[in-house]
């Protein structure tokens, strides 16, 4: 029987691939092995998706019309910059993932440079009509003359107010408004999918202005130590004494509502965290062999501090910016909720303003939708970088 | 005192580097100390000389301060020259000092471990200070990395190029490291204890490599290490360290013949030899001092055996002379010591190659 035996055939292990990552090839990896970030990391792309496809996901303008035999877009017409640019920008994203075999910087680098190439363009050639008619195509439908409409699957904007209409106001979740209506006729969905940009960016701008600086200042402390780290270990003090919900209330106040100004003092307040941290991993790295291997081998300050050492530090910083971005959400929340946060632009916090009294009663479907939101999103943030942490400290992970 | 070079110096060689009187401060809370004082060697164009002595003697920051690699503050260099082929060192800008490191001087590190950058792979690293010294553009680069690769015998070196250095093993690395430190082709090596945390069969591979380039390429090397061992088979002249001072300076053949300094006879007594009946190893009593609290006169009288009482031991600190012609040392207690003469110490020696074993034919 065992004549002919086969031989035996042993599937080959990829064992080689399984351990030639790069050092940040294996964190990524470790990171989304734990559930925590990948349901993080879901919500956020969600998030991400819905930001970048407000307009087409929430308009009061058909996105395709048909009116006296003439096809238009009308909702071409009333994109903003904004719009554009995030257009575009999701798109480089996408091509330079797709460049699987471009390294890892330069795709960066081309993305940042459509980008910057990008915002001009669109603030140059982008003019919405700076009054809308809401009830334009309303109208037209009700008088019969639109042969052809496509609209958004939600088919209203965000200050689509249809306050005009007691029907509209405060109306429960039905099926025209799937999360119901707000005191003046808005719709609650399409308010929360517009609120998903100043919720992401919010967070990412001022974090990102945080790590800027943090970094620059926490860095220069940790390589140069001496006065620059006593100088600028004062400065931190003198940063972190600041409250920065009472500036942000007075700023606002001074200077009006603006998102702009809010992300900035957010970030300018804010560094200090990150640059407690890559002082001191910079005062760790900086004695390691391979930076004084470094140093021997003759390379310059600029090949020391950001080869050798950003890359090696950055790690701690990555796990507190994810912590900063929830902070930074909850605060913009906090401002909006006493009604202090951008003006006209909707956001989750201004939406909870609403229950303080201009809804008249607590209305279950604006208490919990945009709550929710938020919740799930600082949540997010906060189980990406637990898991990034774990990933990136070797003592907890093994 | 300026170096005025007589009549024998121009018939030798001009060393490579020279180190003369050497003393080098840190500034720490509890006053100064000073870990390197009065050093002086030099090294010539193909030597490899050992650098000796126990842990905390100086022989670190004496490699390190050659290459100013010294953190300032809280060191500084109080006195004394580094000259490489004339040119001091000490008065370089930092800039003019950036060209020297790796491309002149290049140094090794003890610990492979942790010498490479984890970030990058071993091709980028090697490449980057390729590209740093030499004017080629990145392609040219990897070629020169992988021959460095090749020569130092790491097996598929394009391959292994494009590894990170966690796959790699301790000895591997240190190849890599030597391999880094020779692609730009230095005239000098530092190596600081090459091989201390290699176990033994890489550290002999490690060594034999380091004596196959430098007799390849004409290459110096300045070796510092505890390992008696290793200078009895690599070294070609021997300087050795204790208690911040050079206190013995020979070639190899000399010091191990006939060692004239009472520290340098007990490191010798204190190595094991094999066959010899058991018993306890010989030790040199006491310990090493603390540079906080260095012993006056002669920093080793505390322990001598050759003291017995005698005050000046305790007073007078003995200079490096020359006691014997091309041997240095550095005790009141050599036979006729201060009517020796102080000169600069260079030992333009190099060991005959060892011939290949060749099996006798009948």
């Amino acid at each position: 029987m065992s004549a002919g035996a086969a031989p035996i055939t042993v599937p080959p292990i990829d064992l080689d691939a399984a351990i030639t990552a790069s050092f940040w090839g294996r964190a990524i990896r470790d990171t989304f092995r734990n559930v925590g970030a990948c349901i993080g990391l879901v919500w956020i792309v969600l998030l991400i998706i819905v930001a970048v496809l407000t307009p087409l996901l929430a308009n009061t303008e058909p996105l395709i019309v048909k009116v006296n035999g003439k096809i238009s877009w009308p909702m071409l017409r009333y994109l903003t910059p904004t719009d554009v640019i995030l257009f575009i920008l999701a798109a480089a994203v996408l091509i330079a993932a797709a460049f699987r075999r471009v390294s890892m910087g330069r795709r960066a680098m081309a993305v940042g440079a459509v980008l910057l190439i990008t915002i001009p363009l669109a603030y140059i050639f982008v003019h919405p009509p700076v009054t809308v008619d809401w009830q334009e195509y309303r109208d037209l439908a009700r008088a019969g003359r639109i042969q052809y409409e496509l609209m958004a699957p939600l088919p209203y904007s965000a200050n689509d107010y249809q306050r005009d209409d007691p029907s509209q106001v405060l109306q429960p979740p039905s099926r025209a408004h799937p999360l119901g209506t707000e005191a003046n006729g808005g719709d609650v969905l399409s308010r929360m999918i517009h609120a998903t940009r100043i919720a992401l960016s919010i967070g990412l701008v001022s974090t990102g202005i945080a790590v800027i600086i943090g970094v620059a200042i926490g860095g220069l402390m940790g390589y140069f130590v001496g006065r620059i780290d006593i100088l600028g270990m004062r400065l931190i003090e003198i940063f972190e004494a600041i409250p920065t919900l009472f500036l942000l209330i007075t700023f606002v106040a001074f200077f009006g509502r603006s998102l702009m100004l809010i992300m900035v003092i957010i970030g300018l307040t804010t560094w200090t965290l990150e640059a407690r941290f890559i002082r001191a991993e910079f005062l760790r790295l900086r004695k390691q062999d391979f930076v004084q291997a470094a140093i021997a081998g003759g390379l310059p300050l600029r090949s020391i501090l950001f080869r050798h050492l950003l890359p090696n530090g950055i790690a701690p910083i990555l796990v507190t910016s994810s912590f900063s971005i929830a902070s930074a959400i909850l605060l913009e929340t906090y401002l909006s909720f006493l009604g202090l946060g951008p003006v006209d632009a909707p956001s989750w916090g201004q939406m909870l303003n609403q229950l303080l009294g201009v809804a008249g009663t607590f209305v279950w479907w604006i208490a919990i939708y945009p709550g929710l939101a938020i919740f799930l999103t600082v949540f997010a943030y906060n189980l990406l970088g637990e898991a990034l942490r774990d990933a990136l400290d070797p003592k907890l992970s093994r | 005192m300026r170096w005025t070079p007589s009549s024998a110096d121009n018939v030798m060689a001009q060393p490579l580097l020279e180190l003369r009187g050497l003393r080098i401060a840190f500034d720490t809370d509890r006053g100064q100390i000073q870990p390197v004082q009065a050093v002086s060697f030099s090294i010539f164009p193909g030597q490899a000389m050992a650098l000796v002595g126990e842990s905390g003697c100086g022989k670190s920051v004496t490699a390190l301060s050659i290459l100013r690699l010294i953190p300032s503050p809280p060191g500084k260099v109080l006195d004394g020259q580094v000259l490489l082929q004339g040119r001091d060192l000490l008065q370089l800008s930092e800039k003019q000092m950036r060209s020297v490191r790796g491309k002149d001087i290049a140094m090794i590190f003890q610990e492979p471990m942790t010498s490479l950058n984890p970030v990058f792979t071993v091709g980028e690293q090697i490449v980057e200070a390729v590209k740093l010294h030499q004017r080629v553009d990145t392609r040219h680069a990897r070629q020169i990395a992988e021959q460095a690769m090749h020569d130092v015998g790491i097996a598929d070196p394009d391959k292994r190029l494009d590894e990170y250095p966690h796959r790699l093993s301790g000895g591997m690395r240190q190849r890599v490291m030597i391999a880094m430190a020779l692609s730009c082709q230095p005239r000098l090596l530092i190596a600081d204890e090459p091989t201390t945390a290699l176990d033994v069969t890489i550290q002999a591979q490690i060594l034999e490599l380091l004596r196959n380039l430098r007799q390849e390429r004409g290459m110096s090397i300045l070796l510092i290490t505890h390992d008696l061992g290793v200078v009895a088979g690599n070294a070609d002249a021997v300087a050795v360290m204790y208690a911040s001072k050079v206190v013995e300076y020979a070639t190899v053949f000399d010091l191990f013949d006939s060692p004239q300094h009472p520290y340098t006879e007990g490191l010798f007594r204190a190595i094991p030899r094999l066959g010899r009946p058991g018993g306890r190893l010989a030790t040199i009593a006491g310990t090493v001092p603390s540079p906080r609290r260095f012993p006056s006169g002669c920093k080793f009288h505390p322990r001598c055996p050759r003291m017995n009482g005698d005050p000046l031991c305790a007073q007078t600190e003995p200079a490096l002379r020359e006691v014997m012609p091309g041997h240095w040392a550095a005790c009141h207690h050599v036979q006729g010591f201060a009517a020796k003469p102080i000169t600069q110490p260079t030992i333009d020696f190099r060991r005959p190659a060892v011939p290949p074993v060749v099996e006798a034919t009948q």
